[in-house]
């Protein structure tokens, strides 16, 4: 068994998938990047054949779980976001389905997109970026600066940091679980090749994948609902 | 001697933080069900929520080690 190894090969190796010949392979494509647009594929195809020959009168057993999920996934993120914010909730569920389909990817024994740290700094980006302008939308440019002497002008300094500290603990916190999960799951593989990684597998990749991305998701309804009072 | 290893450990330390959290916050819920068995379902919910936030640390401290160590 050779357990450093291991971790070398899942850490250290070449994370390049396509290589361009341009600016010193400045725009290389990551294997992370592939894996996505894979994922993006397989969640478009997926989505067209559900979605497809809907009907207003006696829909199919597809249509009906199609809106069944639908609502309950809107349901879920409404919830959080509240009444004000509830003009978010689909970008909310996209964000959703995106973090919880490449969490779960593991289970096929393909790396997860989002154990590399580029995915999830993008991912926090993206929502930090829609935290803003979720407040700058609701409470106009003046108001939005203003927020940030809420509650007392002795905070601001905080409030200020805070807009670096929310996407980088949003991006450490997935990538971490994630890059655990996978690391615990491979070790366990080593270990034991036979039915315990099965067991394992229940509760990394399903049941931590999924909690993480609703984690996240949570994390960022919480901060647009703050954001927009 | 090897002290990038020991580091490392240190780091790792951050565990025990997250395990009082955890700790912490499955003794309230059990409180909680006990007294108000039809929350259960939301009491869960949050339950679950507080832990994975709660792990968040020891996921930290892991992620460092892991830093300090490879890269």
């Amino acid at each position: 068994m050779d357990i450093k190894g291991k971790l070398h090969e899942l850490l250290l190796e070449d994370k390049v998938a396509i290589h361009l010949n341009i600016a010193n392979g400045f725009f290389d494509v990551n294997k992370s990047v592939v894996l996505t647009w894979i994922l993006l594929a397989v969640l478009a195809v997926l989505i067209l054949f559900l979605t497809s020959g809907m009907r207003v009168h006696q829909p199919g057993k597809r249509q009906l779980f199609v809106e069944y999920a639908t609502q309950w996934l809107r349901g879920i993120v409404g919830g959080i976001l509240g009444e004000e914010a509830i003009g978010y909730r689909d970008f909310i569920t996209t964000i959703l389905v995106f973090i919880g389909g490449a969490n779960l990817m593991g289970l096929f024994g393909i790396v997860p997109p989002t154990m590399d740290l580029n995915v999830t700094i993008a991912v926090a980006a993206v929502a930090i970026v829609m935290v803003e302008a979720a407040g700058i939308r609701a409470l106009g440019l003046k108001g939005w600066f203003k927020g940030f002497a809420k509650p007392m002008a002795v905070i601001t300094p905080m409030n200020i940091l805070e807009l670096a500290i929310r996407p980088l603990s949003l991006c450490m916190r997935l990538f971490g679980n994630i890059l655990g999960a996978t690391v615990i799951m491979e070790l366990i593989r080593m270990a034991v090749p036979i039915v315990v990684p099965l067991v394992f597998s229940l509760y990394f990749d399903i049941f931590d994948g999924l909690i993480q991305a609703y984690v996240f998701v949570f994390l960022t309804s919480l901060y647009i609902r703050e954001a927009v009072e | 001697m090897d002290l990038v290893a020991l580091g490392a450990g240190i780091a790792v330390f951050t565990g025990i933080g997250a395990g009082i959290g955890i700790g912490i916050a499955t003794a309230k819920a059990v409180d909680a069900v006990a007294r108000q068995p039809e929350a259960e379902s939301k009491i869960m919910k949050l339950l679950l929520l507080g832990c994975a936030l709660a792990e968040a640390t020891a996921i930290y401290g892991f992620v460092v080690a892991i830093m300090i160590k490879f890269a």
